[in-house]
C-alpha cells in the first residue's frame, strides 16, 4: 500500500480520568512518579526483533512488563524492575560484539567478502505522493457528502410526510409516564405505587414500535388483542409510531357508580372515574396518552373498590354491609341504601346507557379525595423533631409520654375512620341536609304568619353544616325576633335556641317540624307580650308549656293572659301547634256595664273578680298577621273603655 | 389485652418478642460546604416525597455523663431538643458501637425516650454532669425506614447569645444514614449499604470507629 496515508495519533497531555462524578467533575489519576515512568518507558523500548531468540525473549519481557503495569507495588515480586531491560541490553551487547568481530574479519577480505545486494529502491516521487493523498481525501469527502445528503433527505421527507417519529413520541411518553428499559423491551408503570398506593395489582405496560401504517388497519381489525387502541373502543384515526400494550385486566372503561336508593327509587347517583380531570394533553402528545389514561383509571377504580369492599367486610355495622360481586350495599338511614358498584366494560358498545349527567359531584369528589388521602398518608410520614427522635410516630404520640397520656388516649390515637365509614357518613349528611332543607322550605311555604327565614352557611365540612333560622313577623321586626341555629350532622341534628337550650333531634323529619312549630308558638307569645307592654296592657301571666294536648319534649301549647290598662278587660290567648298552628282568643270584661243585683251577687264590686270569657272569632278580625290582629283587638278594647 | 400489665412487664415483653427498636444501624460521612448542594440534589432525587422543600431541623444536643462506681467508663446520656419548635425533648442512650467487619454498617444499641423540659434538671439532680453540647442544624430526608441527616455542627460559646455564637465547628457537613430497628433484622444493613453506594462519590458513607478516632491527635 504505497499510497496509504499516515495518520499520527497522539495522546492528550492530560492525566487519565479515573472517574466522573455525578456533577460532572472529573477525578484524574495522579501522574506516575519519575522512577515509575522511567521504568515503564524502559520496559517499553522496542529492541529490534532480529532473531528467533530475540522474539522469544521479547515475549517474555512483554509479559514481565505487563506484570509491572498491573501493579506497581508488586515490583519486588518479579526479580527486579530493570531485569528485562538488563537482559535486553545484554543481548544487544552480545550482538554488537559479534558484529564488530564480523566487521574486523571482513576487513581483511581473506575469510569473508561483503557484496552489495541489489535492491529495487522504493523511491516514490513527492508529486506522486501529493496526487495519492489528494485522491484519498476526495474519496473521504465523497463519503461524507453522500451521508449528509441522505440525512437531509430523510429529514425533509419526514417533515413533509408529518409522520411522528418513534423516538420523539417515546420522549413525550417519557415526560408523562414512568418508563424503564428491560433488556430489549421498554416497560412502563402506570400504577400509583410511587404516590403511596399499596394496591397489589401491577400496572405495567409495554411500549413497542407500531407496524407500518398499511398493515395497521388489518391487524387492528382482525387479531391483535394486544393493540389497545382498538380494545378501548376507539379506533384511533391518527397513526402513531408508538404503541402501548396494556395488560388485559386494565383494558376497557371503568367507573364507580354510587347510588343512594330509597325503596328502590334512586335518589342521587354519582359516577366516579378519573376521566375528564386535569388538563387534556392528548392533543399535544400521542394517542397512547388516552390509552394509558383509561388504563390508569381502571386501576384507580379497582383499587378504590377493593379498598371499599375490604372495609365493608371488616366493619362491624349494626346492619351489616353486603358485598356481592361488584356491588357494596350499606344502609345509611332506615330505608335508604347506599350502593357502590364497580362497572368495568372491556367492550365499547354504543347502546350502553349514556353517563348520567346529573351525578353527585360532592360524593364523587370525596371518594377520590379519600383514596388520595390514604395514598398520601402511606407515603408522607411526619419528620421527627428533634432529629434524633425515631421515625414513624406522629407528633401526638411523641407527646404522649411527656404528657403522661392514659391508656384511653393512646387507644384513641390508633383509631381512624375507614374510607367506607367516611363515605357513609358523608352520604348520610347529604341526606340530613336535604331533609332539613325540605322541612324548612315547606314550613316557610305553609306558615305565612310569622316568616321563617333560613340562612345556610356557605362554609361547611363534608359531615357538618349549619343553618340559622330567624322567625319574624312582618312589620313587627323590632318587637321580637326568635332565632335558632341548627347543626346538621350525619345522623342527627343539634338545635341551639336563643335561650341557650340545646336539643338533639334524630334523623326523623317530624321532630324538626315539631320543633319549628313550637318555636313559632313561643315567638308569637313573646311578641304579643312585648306588644302588650307597648300598648300599656298588663301581662298577667304567660306560659310556653301549658301541658295540654300532646305532650312533646320540645314544648306544646302556649298561652298568655293580658289585662287592659284600667283592668276592666282581659284577653286570653292560647296557641296550639299539635298538627297545625291554631290560635284561640278569648276576651272578658268586668265589671259588666249593666248590673242587676241578684241574691248571689248582691253588690257590683263582686263583678270586678272577672267575668266569663267569650271566644273571639279571630279569623274574622281585621289584620294581616296574628300580631296585627291582636294590636287591633287591644286598641279597640282600650278605646271602648275610654 | 385483657389486663393492664405493668410498664416493666410490657417492656420485657417487647424486648422478648423483638418489636422494640433498640439497635441503631449507622453510617457516617462528611461533605464539604461547597459540595453540599450536589448532595442535596442527589438526595432529593433518591428519597421519599421531596416534592416540597427538604425538612430542616435545628437542634441543641447536650451530653450528660455520670461516673459509675465500678467502671471507669462514664454513663453518657444525650438530651436533644428542637430549637424554635414545640416538640418534646428527646433523651437518648447509645451503647458501645460494634464495628463488626462482616456487617456493612456500624451497629450500636440505642434507646430513645421523649421527655419533658425538666429532664436536664432531673439528670443534674441525679449527679449527671455536662460533658459537651453543640447545635446541629441541617436537613433531614427519609427513604423507607432510613433516615438521612445532613447537618452542620455549631459550637456553643458559653456566656454568649446562641444566635451570636454561630461558629461552625468545621467547613463541612456531617452526613448520617441511620435506621433504628429491633434486633434480628440483618437485612437493614444491606439496604443501607445499597443506598450509601448510590451517594458515592459525593460522600463516602462508612462505619466510623470512635475508639480509633479517640487515639488520633
Amino acid at each position: 500500500m504505497s499510497n496509504s496515508v499516515n495518520i499520527s495519533v497522539e495522546t492528550t497531555c492530560e492525566n487519565q480520568i479515573r472517574e466522573i462524578g455525578y456533577d460532572g467533575t472529573e477525578l484524574y489519576q495522579p501522574p506516575p512518579t519519575l522512577s515509575e515512568s522511567l521504568a515503564k518507558c524502559a520496559a517499553r523500548i522496542d529492541f529490534s526483533k532480529t532473531s528467533l531468540d530475540d522474539l522469544k525473549k521479547e515475549e517474555k519481557t512483554a509479559a514481565a512488563a505487563e506484570e509491572e503495569n498491573k501493579d506497581g507495588t508488586q515490583f519486588q515480586e518479579s526479580l527486579w524492575p530493570w531485569d528485562a531491560v538488563r537482559n535486553k541490553l545484554k543481548d544487544a551487547l552480545t550482538e554488537i560484539c559479534v558484529l564488530s568481530d564480523v566487521i574486523s574479519i571482513a576487513k581483511d577480505k581473506r575469510y569473508l567478502v561483503l557484496d552489495p545486494l541489489l535492491e529495487e529502491g522504493d523511491d516514490t516521487k513527492p508529486i506522486v505522493q501529493v496526487y495519492s493523498r489528494k485522491k484519498a481525501i476526495s474519496q473521504a469527502a465523497q463519503v461524507l457528502l453522500s451521508g449528509a445528503e441522505r440525512l437531509r433527505n430523510a429529514h425533509s421527507e419526514q417533515r413533509s410526510r408529518n409522520v411522528s417519529d418513534f423516538h420523539i413520541e417515546l420522549l413525550r411518553l417519557r415526560q408523562n409516564w414512568r418508563l424503564k428499559k428491560v433488556s430489549n423491551a421498554i416497560i412502563g408503570d402506570l400504577s400509583y405505587r410511587t404516590a403511596g398506593s399499596k394496591f397489589g395489582m401491577s400496572g405495567t405496560f409495554e411500549v413497542t414500535k407500531a407496524e407500518e401504517a398499511s398493515d395497521d388497519d388489518s391487524a387492528s381489525t382482525s387479531t391483535t388483542s394486544s393493540s389497545t387502541a382498538t380494545n378501548n373502543g376507539m379506533q384511533m384515526k391518527a397513526s402513531s409510531a408508538l404503541r402501548v400494550i396494556v395488560p388485559a385486566e386494565l383494558q376497557g372503561v371503568a367507573y364507580i357508580k354510587v347510588i343512594t336508593q330509597k325503596d328502590q327509587e334512586d335518589l342521587c347517583t354519582a359516577q366516579v372515574n378519573l376521566m375528564g380531570h386535569g388538563p387534556n394533553i392528548t392533543a399535544q402528545v400521542g394517542v397512547w396518552q388516552k390509552t394509558l389514561e383509561f388504563a390508569q383509571n381502571v386501576l384507580f377504580c379497582k383499587e378504590l373498590f377493593a379498598q371499599l369492599a375490604r372495609e365493608a367486610i371488616q366493619l362491624q355495622a349494626p346492619i351489616p354491609h353486603v358485598v356481592i360481586g361488584n356491588q357494596i350495599r350499606a344502609t345509611l338511614l332506615p330505608n335508604i341504601q347506599l350502593i357502590i358498584s364497580l362497572c368495568h366494560s372491556t367492550t365499547f358498545d354504543s347502546n350502553q346507557p349514556a353517563p348520567i349527567n346529573d351525578h353527585d359531584h360532592v360524593l364523587e369528589h370525596s371518594l377520590h379525595q379519600l383514596l388520595r388521602e390514604v395514598h398520601y398518608k402511606n407515603s408522607h410520614h411526619p419528620f421527627p423533631h428533634p432529629a434524633s427522635a425515631p421515625l414513624g410516630p406522629t407528633k401526638k404520640r411523641m407527646l404522649a409520654g411527656p404528657m403522661a397520656a392514659d391508656r384511653e388516649t393512646l387507644l384513641d390515637m390508633t383509631k381512624s375512620q375507614t374510607i367506607l365509614e367516611q363515605i357513609i357518613a358523608q352520604a348520610q349528611h347529604i341526606f340530613m341536609r336535604k331533609r332539613t332543607q325540605y322541612v324548612l322550605d315547606t314550613l316557610a311555604r305553609d306558615v305565612k304568619d310569622p316568616q321563617i327565614v333560613s340562612h345556610w352557611n356557605a362554609m361547611n365540612s363534608p359531615t357538618m353544616s349549619c343553618v340559622k333560622i330567624n322567625i319574624v313577623t312582618h312589620g313587627y321586626d323590632a318587637i321580637g325576633r326568635t332565632s335558632l341555629v341548627i347543626h346538621v350532622k350525619e345522623r342527627s341534628l343539634k338545635c341551639i335556641c336563643r335561650d341557650g337550650r340545646v336539643m338533639r333531634l334524630s334523623y326523623e323529619p317530624q321532630e324538626l317540624r315539631d320543633l319549628i312549630l313550637c318555636q313559632i308558638n313561643s315567638h308569637q307569645i313573646s311578641c304579643l307580650v312585648s306588644l302588650a307592654r307597648c300598648m300599656a296592657w298588663t301581662v298577667l301571666s304567660n306560659s310556653n308549656h301549658l301541658g295540654i294536648g300532646k305532650v312533646e319534649p320540645l314544648g306544646n301549647a302556649s298561652s298568655c293572659l293580658l289585662a287592659s290598662p284600667n283592668g276592666d278587660r282581659m284577653i286570653a290567648v292560647q296557641i296550639r301547634c299539635d298538627p297545625q298552628i291554631d290560635v284561640k282568643v278569648y276576651i272578658a270584661r268586668s265589671p259588666r256595664q249593666d248590673f242587676f243585683p241578684s241574691p248571689l251577687v248582691p253588690e257590683k264590686l263582686w263583678e270586678n273578680l272577672g267575668g266569663n270569657f267569650k271566644e273571639v272569632k279571630f279569623d274574622k278580625i281585621e289584620g294581616k298577621s296574628f300580631l296585627n290582629k291582636m294590636e287591633f283587638l287591644m286598641a279597640s278594647l282600650t278605646s271602648n273603655t275610654a | 389485652m385483657a389486663s393492664v400489665s405493668s410498664a416493666r412487664e410490657s417492656l420485657s415483653h417487647a424486648l422478648n418478642n423483638r418489636f422494640l427498636p433498640n439497635l441503631e444501624y449507622l453510617l457516617q460521612g462528611s461533605i464539604l460546604d461547597s459540595a453540599v448542594e450536589h448532595l442535596m440534589h442527589r438526595l432529593k432525587g433518591l428519597c421519599d416525597n421531596v416534592d416540597t422543600s427538604p425538612e430542616t431541623f435545628h437542634d441543641l444536643e447536650v451530653c450528660m455523663s455520670l461516673r459509675q462506681p465500678n467502671s471507669n467508663q462514664p454513663l453518657l446520656l444525650r438530651v436533644r431538643r428542637a430549637l424554635g419548635r414545640d416538640a418534646p425533648f428527646q433523651m437518648r442512650y447509645l451503647g458501645q458501637p460494634e464495628v463488626d467487619q462482616r456487617r456493612p454498617t456500624l451497629v450500636r444499641s440505642c434507646m430513645d425516650c421523649a421527655c419533658t423540659n425538666g429532664i436536664l434538671e432531673f439528670l443534674t439532680e441525679m449527679g449527671f454532669r455536662l460533658e459537651f453540647e453543640y447545635i446541629a442544624k441541617g436537613y433531614m430526608f427519609r427513604k423507607g425506614r432510613m433516615k438521612i441527616t445532613v447537618s452542620k455542627l455549631i459550637k456553643i460559646i458559653p456566656g454568649k447569645q446562641q444566635d451570636m455564637a454561630n461558629e461552625p465547628i468545621s467547613q463541612s457537613y456531617i452526613v448520617e444514614l441511620s435506621v433504628v430497628a429491633p434486633t434480628g433484622q440483618e437485612n437493614v444493613g444491606e439496604e443501607m449499604r445499597v443506598f450509601a453506594e448510590q451517594l458515592k462519590p459525593l460522600v463516602q458513607l462508612d462505619k466510623i470507629d470512635y475508639k480509633r478516632l479517640g487515639s488520633m491527635p
